[in-house]
């Protein structure tokens, strides 16, 4: 029961990077491509709470558990990091500018 | 050859088109590889230390983490910057 729960997160944590590399790979351009990285932080937790589910919270777990939570965090601000440097590179500033038609509430 | 080892070649093989989109896209199209390579690598570290039984080297999945999150983001920076 247990190897089988191991062996579905596992294969659900890799098929998940490895789709979300292909997905990052075909996609026209940067801001495109981001939608795709952010999910292999994803799967990473996924192997992560594979080996917890296989090893308990051993050493091995502890630590596993700690490097997947931290690739989900970091991953989100890395995230938006390369958007604010791909806007920056295309539009010199990042923020909305006003033919965009963006809407933004005034706080 | 255990589950673990297998999935770590697999992701290995994923590391090729992060390597192609840093050679052939642009330069940010080449962070986004660099970013998702980072993740891989540190997955696959992760697997290695688990397949091979030998738990005290998860620690250097721990360390790449850290340190790829510092490159990509002193990398964004500057090309924010300096491009």
């Amino acid at each position: 029961m247990r190897e089988a729960f191991v062996a579905v997160l596992l294969v659900a944590g890799v098929v998940l990077m490895l789709l979300s590399t292909l997905g990052a790979v075909l996609m026209p351009n940067v801001f495109a491509r981001l939608h795709y990285s952010g999910p292999a932080a994803l799967g990473a937790l996924l192997v992560a709470v594979a080996i917890v589910v296989r090893e308990s919270f051993s050493l091995i777990g502890d630590k596993s558990l700690a490097v997947g939570v931290f690739l989900v965090l970091s991953g989100a601000v890395l995230t938006h990091v390369t958007a604010r440097a791909a806007r920056v590179h295309e539009l010199g500033d990042w923020r909305i500018r006003r033919e965009e038609k963006i809407e933004v509430e005034e706080s | 050859m255990n589950q673990w080892l297998v999935a770590a070649t697999v992701l290995l093989v994923a590391l090729l088109p992060c390597a192609a989109l840093c050679v052939r896209g642009g330069v940010l199209d080449g962070l986004v590889g660099l970013e998702l390579a980072g993740v891989i690598t540190t997955v696959v570290l992760l697997l290695i230390a688990e397949g091979f039984q030998r738990q005290p080297f998860v620690d250097l999945a721990l360390v790449f983490a850290v340190l790829q999150f510092g490159g990509s983001l002193a990398f964004a920076r500057m090309l924010e910057r300096r491009l």
